[in-house]
C-alpha cells in the first residue's frame, strides 16, 4: 500500500462470562483505550461497529451501541462479519484520505446469552440444510475435520496434539477466556465427543468478549504511539455457501485471501518471511488446514510439525502463540483479537508467550460454516 | 412462481438471556413509589438524562449523580393514535405526547388525558397523574393531564 495505516492501540476483554451488558462492555473497553492513548472521542474520525444483530437481539443494533463506543454525532458504519473485515473497512476509510483515525469496535456476549454452537443453525439454508436437521456448526466442523484427517491419513491424535499446544499457550495468556492450567493430552483425549472426531477440548468455548482497536494514518499514528504496527497487506476471499460445493479437506478462501494479502505486502515465501501467525481456527483441525492453505505449513506434514514443535512458540513458525480461538472465541471479535495478539508480539509485549523474533506476522479471520470466508492481514513493525 | 418455494418456520429465540442496562430504570421506578422522578446528571456538561444511562453520551464519562426532575413539563411533540402499536384499532383516539419535564434534558413519552384532541398543542403545559396505589412500576405514572 502506498499510504500507510497503523494499529496504534487496542483494548480487549474475554471470559466465559463477563457479567456485563453490551453497553457497559463497549463503554468500558473504549473508555479504557481512550485513557491509554490520552485521547477523547473527538480525536476519532470514523467508527466501525462490528457485532451480530441476531446475537444482539435487535436489528441494526449499532444504533444503540453508537453512543457507548463514543460515536454520538460522529461518522459511524457497521460490519456484521468477523472483526478483521471491520479492520479492512476502517483501513479503507483512512486510505480514502477522509479520516486520520478510525475506531474498530467489536463485541459479542456469546458465552452467556445463546446456546453454544446452536445459533449458527440460523445461518443455514432454509430449503434443504435446515429441514434435514443434521447440520449445525459442530456437525459441519466434524465433517470438515474427518475430511482433512482422511486426506493425509492422519489419526485423531493429531487433534489432541494441536489442542494441547493451543490450550497450553492459552493457559499462559491473561487475555484468554479458557485457561486450563496444566492441561494434558490425556485430558483432551478424554474429553467427550461432541460430533466425532471432534471432542469438547478440540472446539472453541462459548465466550463473551470484545476488542476495541484504533487505526491511524502514518502521520497521526506516530503522534499517538511509540510503536505503531503497520498494516502491510489485506486479502479476502469467499467460498461457496454449500458444503456440497466445497472440498472440505482444504480452504480455497484462506489460500486466496493469504495470496492477496501477501502479494500486497510483498511476501513471496511465507514460511521464511513470516515470524508467526495468529489463525482463527475455531476447531483444532482448522489450524493446520488453514495454515497449509495459506502456505505456512507443508501440506501433509502437519503431524510431524506439531510433534516436533515447529508450530510451538519456540518453533520454526509459531502458530497461535496466543492460544488462538480454542482459548476464546467471542463472535465478531475473534479475528480482530488475532490481530491484537499479533500487535502484542510485534511490540515485544506478549509476556510468557513472546516469540523470539517478531517483525512480520499474519492474522487470519473467518466467517460462515467451515470458514466459508477468510480475511488475512499482514502486520509488521 | 414455479421457481419459488415457500418455507414456513419460526425463529426460536427462547435460549436467549439478554442482560440490559438496569440502573437508570431501577432508580426511576424505585423513586416513583414516592411520586418522585429521578434521573442522572453529567457533572461535566450538566445534561440530565431520565431514565439515566451510566455514562454521558456527549462527554463519554461515567456518571453516578442522581438528579430529581419535576413532574410538570411541556409538550414538545405529540401524535393522536387510532390504532395500537401492533395496528389494532382503538375504541377512542389516544393522545400520545412527548414531554420535556422541568429540570430534565431527556424527553419522555406518555398518554395525555383530560383534553380533547383538537385542543392539544406543542408548548402546552402538562403534569403527571400519579396512581393512587404505587408499586414501583411504569404504571405508577398513569398519564399526563393539562397543568
Amino acid at each position: 500500500m502506498d499510504n500507510k495505516v497503523a494499529i496504534v492501540g487496542f483494548n480487549m476483554a474475554s471470559a466465559l462470562d463477563l457479567e456485563t451488558t453490551r453497553e457497559r462492555l463497549s463503554f468500558d473497553l473504549t473508555r479504557g483505550l481512550f485513557d491509554d492513548l490520552g485521547i477523547e472521542r473527538d480525536d476519532v474520525g470514523t467508527f466501525i461497529i462490528c457485532t451480530n444483530d441476531f446475537l444482539d437481539g435487535r436489528t441494526i443494533s449499532n444504533v444503540f451501541l453508537d453512543p457507548s463506543v463514543g460515536a454520538y454525532m460522529k461518522d459511524e458504519s457497521k460490519v456484521e462479519m468477523d472483526g478483521l473485515n471491520a479492520l479492512t473497512y476502517a483501513c479503507m476509510r483512512i486510505l480514502s484520505g477522509q479520516y486520520e483515525t478510525a475506531l474498530v469496535a467489536t463485541l459479542a456476549l456469546t458465552g452467556t446469552q445463546v446456546s453454544p454452537y446452536l445459533h449458527i443453525g440460523y445461518t443455514l439454508d432454509a430449503s434443504y440444510d435446515r429441514p434435514i436437521k443434521l447440520l449445525n456448526e459442530l456437525s459441519a466442523a466434524a465433517l470438515e475435520a474427518r475430511s482433512y484427517l482422511a486426506k493425509y491419513g492422519y489419526s485423531e491424535e493429531l487433534l489432541d496434539d494441536i489442542a494441547l499446544q493451543d490450550l497450553a499457550n492459552a493457559a499462559r495468556n491473561p487475555n484468554q477466556a479458557r485457561r486450563l492450567e496444566g492441561v494434558s493430552k490425556d485430558q483432551i483425549a478424554g474429553s467427550a465427543y461432541l460430533y466425532e472426531p471432534l471432542r469438547e477440548l478440540h472446539c472453541y468455548p462459548a465466550t463473551d468478549g470484545g476488542c476495541m482497536m484504533l487505526l491511524a494514518s502514518e502521520k497521526r499514528a506516530k503522534e499517538l504511539c511509540d510503536k505503531p504496527v503497520w498494516i502491510k497487506g489485506i486479502g479476502r476471499s469467499t467460498d461457496n455457501y454449500y458444503l456440497g460445493d466445497r472440498d472440505l479437506s482444504g480452504s480455497i478462501s484462506a489460500s486466496q485471501a493469504a495470496e492477496r494479502a501477501m502479494g500486497m505486502a510483498g511476501i513471496k515465501d511465507p514460511r521464511k518471511e513470516l515470524d508467526f501467525a495468529e489463525i482463527s481456527s475455531l476447531f483444532a483441525h482448522q489450524e493446520p488446514l488453514l495454515a497449509e492453505a495459506m502456505g505456512l505449513l507443508e501440506p501433509g506434514k502437519a503431524a510431524e510439525a506439531y510433534k516436533s514443535g515447529d508450530t510451538a512458540i519456540d518453533g520454526k513458525l509459531p502458530i497461535n502463540p496466543s492460544g488462538g480461538p480454542l482459548g476464546g472465541h467471542p463472535i465478531c471479535s475473534s479475528g480482530l483479537m488475532r490481530a491484537a495478539e499479533a500487535v502484542l508480539q510485534l511490540r515485544g509485549e506478549a509476556g510468557k508467550n513472546q516469540v523470539e523474533k517478531a517483525d512480520v506476522a499474519l492474522a487470519h479471520g473467518q466467517d460462515g460454516v467451515c470458514a466459508q470466508q477468510s480475511v488475512v492481514v499482514v502486520l509488521g513493525t | 412462481m414455479e421457481e419459488t418455494k415457500i418455507v414456513n418456520g419460526a425463529w426460536e429465540l427462547s435460549t436467549f438471556h439478554f442482560p440490559i442496562e438496569g440502573r437508570g430504570l431501577k432508580t426511576m421506578l424505585k423513586n416513583m413509589k414516592d411520586k418522585k422522578l429521578v434521573g442522572f446528571k453529567c457533572p461535566q456538561c450538566g445534561m440530565v438524562y431520565m431514565p439515566g444511562p451510566f455514562y454521558c453520551r456527549k462527554c463519554f464519562i461515567r456518571i453516578d449523580d442522581e438528579a430529581e426532575v419535576s413532574d410538570h413539563g411541556e409538550i414538545m411533540t405529540f401524535t393522536i393514535g387510532y390504532a395500537d402499536v401492533r395496528g389494532n384499532p382503538l375504541d377512542e383516539p389516544r393522545i400520545a405526547p412527548v414531554v420535556k419535564l422541568d429540570g430534565c434534558d431527556s424527553w419522555i413519552m406518555g398518554v395525555l388525558e383530560g383534553v380533547k384532541p383538537e385542543d392539544v398543542h406543542v408548548g402546552m403545559r402538562v403534569k403527571v397523574k400519579w396512581a393512587e396505589e404505587r408499586t414501583g412500576s411504569l404504571q405508577d405514572m398513569q398519564y399526563f393531564l393539562p397543568e
